[in-house]
């Protein structure tokens, strides 16, 4: 399944995307993908294809952003948290997440067609070195381009990201780069990874949870709980 | 009020620390002081009041009063039972400290005092002078929970959220505590 679905949208979608542009829009729109587990448990399937259809669905989201205009969208694809789950489910992700950054890489056309920028946030140390490496080929591949971002958060918490960033600005200041009167909110802003973006408008969490979740908690302005 | 309690015990779970957050442009003194004292009456330890323009704060005299005499007209003659201890935290250069006020058992409010641009500048001044002080400690080693700023001195993180008002933010509440809080 390819990351950016290729086919039109149906009259329906094409009739409400043109009611909602019509009004004012987020420039940049994060996701929690939440309930892959709970929809396969719903649908009486394999919890490795509830996270496949949720990579399905993020491909057809992005399908839309890119109709609406939505140039930048950032995805909470998986958490520091998520390693404590059982190996086999871990694996599987990992396997998927193989599957999808290969196809991403074959997909160079799609993504120069479309300009897609692709950054990966997170803690990336901590996956297997095969991910890492397609991670770094696919971000590599796509720097340049700037028509629409995505980020796709892995191995990532907030709280790690921040921690980091307060990090960054205390070496900052040990090795003399900076004085301690250059620490400031902003600059904790611009040592965050998420220091290329401008922060989310809107951050939409399906399956019906009301909580970041560790996510974004520095940056978030707008919430909308999508209730089941 | 014995329906508060009653209402409190039938709960399953209940909030041991409940953040309030007004994003409305001008609170209700009213409104939250019942807010606080319908907390005290079922159960909630640690109460947060919060809005992003720090009214509550500047006005804290005006909530506590507020709150008092509510406690007194809604919790009748309980209301000797249950009592507040006051936490406020005023910004003092870099460290941060607190006035207690009428000493006495749970439940504990907090005023806003963990604005964002106090949270972030402040921890990391404060990690930075950490590291000026002693080069025995890592940069990995530095354990934030131990920082003043992001210390919510003994209140534990919330765990539900109730937000008033028609933006659909927290505007800038305890973001490095809200990690997992359930936000209604």
């Amino acid at each position: 399944m390819s990351w950016i679905r290729e086919s039109e949208l149906t009259i329906i979608e094409r009739f409400c995307a043109n009611i909602i542009k019509a009004g004012p829009m987020p420039k940049h729109v994060a996701f929690i993908m939440d309930g892959n587990r709970r929809y396969a448990q719903k649908c009486h399937v394999e919890r490795q294809q509830g996270h496949s259809q949720g990579f399905d669905k993020l491909a057809q989201t992005l399908r839309w952003c890119l109709n609406l205009g939505i140039r930048e969208v950032t995805v909470y694809a998986f958490s520091i948290e998520n390693f404590k789950r059982s190996k086999e489910e871990v694996d599987g992700l990992m396997d998927l997440a193989r599957q999808k950054f290969s196809r991403l890489l074959e997909e160079q056309e799609n993504l120069k067609k479309h300009g897609v920028c692709i950054r990966v946030l997170g803690d990336l140390p901590l996956l297997p070195l095969d991910i890492q490496e397609l991670i770094a080929q696919a971000v590599l591949a796509t720097k340049n381009y700037n028509k629409c971002f995505l980020n796709v958060c892995f191995a990532y918490t907030s709280r790690h990201e921040i921690s980091n960033a307060v990090r960054e600005m205390a070496w900052g200041v040990e090795q003399g780069l900076l004085e301690p009167s250059d620490v400031s909110e902003s600059l904790l802003d611009k040592c965050l990874y998420t220091n290329n973006s401008p922060d989310p408008d809107l951050l939409i969490r399906t399956s019906g949870e009301v909580r970041l979740s560790d996510f974004l908690l520095w940056q978030v302005k707008i919430f909308c709980f999508l209730l089941e | 009020r014995q329906r508060w309690r009653s209402d409190g015990r039938a709960l399953q779970k209940l909030p041991v620390h409940m953040g309030l957050v007004v994003t409305e442009e001008e609170p209700s003194y009213a409104d939250m002081a019942s807010l606080v004292v319908w907390c005290m009456a079922v159960g909630i330890s640690y109460v947060s009041v919060y809005d992003h323009n720090g009214i509550f704060k500047r006005n804290n005299a005006r909530l506590m009063d507020e709150i008092l005499k509510q406690q007194q007209e809604l919790l009748g003659l309980d209301c000797s039972k249950y009592t507040m201890e006051f936490a406020n935290q005023e910004k003092a250069d870099q460290a941060l400290k607190f006035e207690l006020w009428h000493k006495a058992l749970t439940p504990k409010i907090l005023h806003p005092s963990l604005e964002m641009c106090m949270l972030g500048k402040t921890a990391a001044l404060l990690l930075v002078k950490g590291l000026q002080c002693d080069d025995s400690v890592g940069r990995e080693d530095v354990n934030f929970l131990e920082i003043p700023s992001f210390s919510t001195n003994g209140f534990p993180d919330p765990d539900l959220v109730l937000k008033f008002g028609p933006v659909d933010s927290t505007l800038g509440f305890l973001p490095w505590h809200i990690r997992l809080t359930e936000i209604m």
